[in-house]
């Protein structure tokens, strides 16, 4: 973790879908955090899969990779590593800056 | 124009349904939540919309179960199944299965949306207005009606100068790959042609894990084809994305290329045009080499006539520039100037014109790396060498450099 803000640009015209893409993923934390303390890998892997399909088509790469590495997580049922990456998530949905062009 | 979205992501829904109705402002789009709704039955009024855009994963179903089940209705309109990335034999069962196209959901964009839906809903007076739209009916059709015993095509998803290329399946177990058809006025070229079948027999030649496989060839309905191996990891260009790599990472891709360029040069074979897009990716990160259109058997060197300049500008050697007859060591030159993009995430020469680009490497030193990347200064300078005699003479000596220097075995 750094004390950088992560700048994401994101085109002008998503400018209104993208609070609510952000309050989704704010959303999924928590729900990522449920999953993990009930073990259900199922779920996670399904929220990571619809991380990393979602992520990209809105700029926010990181979401993606983030997702593609919960899929694969949840896949191989690796609590330590999911743990690292649901904190790796907030930590980065709470630096997050959109610049909007 | 009435579009039906399925896709268990609220976010996804709404921003296909923004780029829809952006494109098409009079366009009615309908979002269905998977995870609140079920399947549609029978009642379900399908002939009242254009098109279907259907996820894969749905939550709470699968998209192929439901694509299946969409099909046996006779008013069900086109599909556009959405597949993850890597994910082709998902795509390949979904085109078997009756979608009409499909699109990997990472790779999403507005333009492809956008062309995809054209593409499927526009009709043959539309698509006649635009000379693009029209060509690429025109390899959708092609597609169709070319018939390779065996394999099924399923869906055009490149086109060069001269050929198009379609994802395809091998019957019996969905294997994704990939057919490359001589486009008809290049098949109506003797050089064209006589080039296009070279490709096969020279990748044939060559038994190698970092040359695209090749499962078969021929002529249907007067064009010639080619069915390759499919790349779930893309090429080095979508990899790159315009930046640079991690140094690591670049050098462990680079080290691939000189173990497939070894290979190929061990076959007596140049490639001629080596490029990013020209380096696919595996599923496993493996590399390797395809499109051997102008790649040449040494021995037939003295066949390319003197003068006759083949190759990409950005990546040519400065001897090809000049239209010298060329041996090994323009490979090494082409794969020095893609280490430096993997390095530098910028192109070595850029210019107006590609004569202006091809220029350079005749007579413009090549920049030099960032403070931070001067210990890969010295092997990019001996491979971009624009004596060829001072350059590393094979893929060989470039390998014992990586291992003497950077410890690469």
């Amino acid at each position: 973790m750094t004390d950088s803000v992560y700048t994401v640009v994101v085109e002008k015209d998503l400018e209104d879908l993208v609070p609510a893409f952000m309050t989704n993923r704010r959303k999924e934390v928590e729900t990522l955090r449920a999953a993990l303390e009930a073990r259900d890998f199922e779920q996670l892997r399904q929220l990571g899969h619809r991380m990393k399909g979602v992520g990209n088509s809105y700029g926010f790469s990181k979401v993606s990779e983030l997702g593609k590495s919960i899929e694969d997580g949840a896949r191989d049922e690796d609590r330590v590593t999911l743990e690292a990456l649901i904190v790796d998530y907030a930590d980065y949905l709470g630096r997050v800056k959109v610049v909007y062009e | 124009m009435r579009i039906l979205i399925i896709d268990d992501d609220e976010n996804l829904r709404s921003l296909l349904a923004h780029y829809i109705r952006q494109e098409w402002p009079k366009a009615e789009v309908e979002e269905f939540d998977p995870l609140v709704r079920d399947m549609p039955d029978e009642q379900f009024p399908f002939g009242d919309y254009e098109l279907i855009i259907l996820d894969y994963m749905l939550g709470r179903g699968d998209g192929l179960e439901w694509l299946h089940e969409f099909r046996k209705r006779s008013d069900c309109p086109p599909v556009l199944f959405l597949t993850g990335a890597g994910n082709e034999i998902i795509a390949v069962r979904a085109m078997k299965a009756g979608a009409s196209d499909y699109q990997r959901k990472q790779e999403l964009t507005r333009e492809r949306l956008i062309t995809s839906i054209r593409d499927l809903t526009l009709d043959a007076a539309e698509r006649t207005l635009s000379p693009e739209l029209a060509a690429r009916m025109e390899g959708h059709m092609l597609g169709e009606r070319v018939r390779i015993p065996g394999f099924r095509i399923l869906r055009l998803i490149g086109e060069g100068g001269m050929s198009r290329v379609y994802l395809a399946s091998r019957e019996g177990d969905d294997e994704p790959l990939v057919v490359k058809i001589l486009r008809s006025e290049a098949t109506a070229d003797k050089n064209a042609l006589a080039r296009f079948m070279e490709e096969y027999a020279l990748i044939e030649r060559i038994k190698s894990r970092h040359v695209a496989r090749i499962h078969g060839h021929g002529v249907s309905e007067g064009h010639a084809y080619l069915v390759m191996e499919f790349f779930d990891g893309g090429d080095l260009n979508k990899r790159l994305g315009g930046k640079a790599s991690p140094p690591h990472e670049a050098l462990r891709i680079f080290r691939e290329l000189m173990f497939a360029l070894g290979d190929i040069h061990e076959c007596g074979i140049l490639h001629r045009d080596l490029k990013p897009q020209n380096l696919m990716f595996r599923a496993d990160g493996s590399l390797a080499i395809v499109d051997f259109g102008i790649a040449k058997h040494v021995d037939a060197i003295d066949r390319t006539g003197y003068g006759e300049i083949v190759g990409t500008p950005r990546y040519m050697s400065p001897e090809q520039v000049r239209g010298m007859a060329l041996d090994l060591r323009t490979d090494i030159y082409s794969s020095g100037v893609l280490l430096y993009q993997m390095l530098a995430g910028r192109h070595l020469f850029d210019g107006e014109t590609a004569v202006e680009v091809a220029l350079q490497h005749l007579n413009k030193p090549a920049p030099g790396l960032v403070e931070e990347l001067a210990q890969y200064q010295r092997l990019l300078d001996k491979l971009l060498e624009k004596d060829r005699d001072a350059r590393f003479r094979n893929a060989d000596e470039v390998i014992g450099f990586l291992a003497r220097k950077f410890q690469q075995t």
